[in-house]
């Protein structure tokens, strides 16, 4: 049904966006657990920071990273450093772009799943004897866990649509590189409207997948009808 | 048996427009925190217990300090061993009712574990819960599952916040019976915050009265009824006479039932609860008619010898202490104390008719 070249970049787009997910989600979650949760100074400085990609075009978020990751830059120097590796114009920069431009969707989502916890109950927690630690594994997190899972899904849907910080870090190289709207984007170019809309219809179907899962959890709504109990 | 621990606090804590100012030595047992809303009893226990830091001063239980603001101690909530059942549970809703139990038993390290999770399913009668979701749970039962929940952890004090403001009327009695039996078979001290002077009379042993922050009364409970600095606090509350009592037998002819208060016999209205079961019944001081003499022929069912302890007056109304096996109080006029001629000592007789007894479960 779909030619090799477009499963790859099928392939491409999910493993780039889970791994954005996976890398961004524990940031995201720090950032949104200081927010809500602390009493620290200059919240809003940090607030408006990790918000900026939503703010600026991709590109410049996307430039942001490469000046990072180059060779000159603190993150590229190190790597190159400890482990000897470049990961400019690799999938793996794609996913750090793809977890970067969806920071600022899940520190928000998460910052509603944590302030809908009753402070009172992690309180309540510690007086039974549950460090702050435990009282986030034990009450906050489990209380937070849907609005949670639909942060990483939002973070995921908008990974997956992730273009003009990808084609800055990560290029545009097929088989590589070339996630779904990369692919899109050079069908595009040749004028080949046809293969662009095989794409199309694909990120489509994802998109909707995501988006209907991400609904169920934000809304607690059960897709198999619960028995009333 | 280890000597009572006593709570040592000495604190102030400044909010806008309100600051609590406590100095107070908690004699062992249950002392209960008594005051109006707004007099900062709950911003107390919130200091007690590690959940809020106060300004200055000292909290100590037993020997142990937990805040001093002199030597920088300000031990976290979880390492104060203080149990707190909060006004409204607050349990834990992603957890059935046996897991919000062992919750704190959990994280109590075995040497110090006093008190079982089993011990207190049997206590507070738990048992047919212990798989329910909290959620389901009618108030009383949530205040019950709360108080094991507070106990499983073997604190060395028990807060409580209001445990029965919110409960229906009929169930305060229960409630009020399994905090004496707690205290009376787990041997822990007790902080009870109340604004209801008949549940403080009922089940403590002294009250701290705080009113706008301020400390303004630590005495017995009763004594503080004829208190200058209490009593304004407690003027348009009604005061009730509160006590358990066991059914003995049930009379559906004569339309009411008889009930054993320690030796005294009294009659209840006619009620369907059984022969022997333990209940806590509730007599409003001024359903409480006062006679110098035995009167002869009257339709009120009970008619009590007692002897007269002190008599109190509070605002327009007076408050009249006798004593029978327990202390009873009545409430009278000022013009009925001058038709009376009341002295200690002396005897009096309560006339109770048996529709003003009534049962709180």
């Amino acid at each position: 049904m779909l030619s090799s070249s477009e499963l790859q970049a099928l392939r491409l787009s999910l493993q780039a966006a889970s791994l954005g997910v996976l890398l961004g989600f524990p940031v995201a979650l720090g950032v949104a657990w200081i927010l809500v949760k602390t009493e620290m100074r200059g919240k809003l400085a940090l607030e408006i920071l990790v918000s900026f990609p939503l703010a600026l075009p991709p590109v410049i978020t996307g430039y942001a990273l490469l000046l990072l990751l180059s060779r000159e830059g603190i993150i590229g120097r190190f790597l190159n450093w400890a482990f000897g590796i470049d990961l400019l114009f690799t999938w793996i920069a794609a996913a750090l772009a793809a977890g970067l431009v969806s920071l600022p969707l899940m520190v928000r989502a998460i910052e509603v799943a944590l302030a809908g916890v009753d402070p009172r109950l992690e309180k309540a927690a510690r007086s039974l004897g549950a460090g702050p630690v435990r009282t986030l594994f034990s009450v906050t997190f489990p209380l937070a866990y849907r609005g949670m899972a639909a942060a990483a899904l939002l973070g995921f849907a908008r990974g997956l649509g992730e273009f003009g910080a990808t084609i800055v870090v990560a290029g545009n190289i097929p088989g590589l590189t070339q996630t779904l709207p990369l692919a899109i984007f050079t069908d595009l170019q040749a004028g080949d409207d046809h293969a662009a809309l095989r794409l199309v219809a694909i990120s489509v179907i994802l998109a909707a997948i995501s988006l209907t899962i991400h609904h169920v959890l934000i809304h607690k709504r059960s897709l198999l009808r619960r028995r009333p109990t | 048996m280890t000597t009572y621990p006593i709570i040592c606090l000495n604190l102030r804590k400044r909010f806008p427009g309100f600051q609590l100012s406590v100095d107070a030595d908690l004699p062992a047992g249950i002392a209960a925190v008594f005051g109006p809303s707004g007099s900062g009893k709950t911003t107390l226990l919130n200091c007690i217990a590690g959940l809020d830091r106060p300004d200055e001063g000292e909290i100590r239980l037993q020997r142990q300090t937990l805040y001093s603001h002199v030597e920088g101690i300000n031990l976290a909530p979880e390492r104060r061993r203080v149990g707190y059942v909060f006004q409204d549970n607050l349990l834990f809703p992603h957890l059935n009712v046996q897991d919000n139990i062992h919750y704190g038993y959990k994280l109590t390290p075995e040497s110090r574990r006093r008190i079982s999770p089993a011990q207190l399913v049997d206590l507070l009668e738990l048992g047919p819960l212990m798989y329910r979701p909290t959620k389901n749970l009618s108030g009383g039962e949530q205040q019950r599952v709360a108080l094991a929940r507070a106990l499983a952890a073997s604190p060395d004090l028990l807060l409580l916040d209001e445990p029965l403001t919110g409960l229906h009327l009929s169930i305060r009695g229960r409630i009020l019976r399994y905090l004496k039996k707690i205290h009376r078979e787990l041997a822990i001290p007790m902080l009870y915050v109340s604004h209801s002077i008949s549940e403080v009379i009922a089940l403590a042993d002294s009250a701290l009265v705080l009113d706008k922050g301020r400390q303004v009364a630590l005495d017995e409970p009763r004594t503080l009824l004829g208190q200058s600095a209490a009593a304004p606090l407690i003027a348009g509350d009604s005061v009730e006479n509160i006590f358990d009592v066991t059914i003995i037998e049930r009379l559906p002819e004569s339309g009411i039932t008889l009930a054993a208060l320690g030796e005294t016999t009294l009659a209840l209205p006619w009620t369907n609860i059984p022969v022997g079961q333990p209940v806590s019944v509730s007599i409003r001081a001024s359903d409480v008619i006062l006679a110098s003499e035995r009167p002869r022929s009257i339709s009120a069912r009970n008619i009590l010898e007692a002897r007269v302890d002190r008599v109190d007056t509070a605002g327009r109304s007076i408050l009249v202490h006798a004593r029978l096996e327990q202390p009873w109080i009545s409430e009278i006029t000022p013009d009925a104390l001058a038709n009376l001629n009341l002295r200690e000592g002396e005897p009096v007789y309560l006339i109770i008719k048996s529709s003003s007894i009534s049962l709180l479960d």
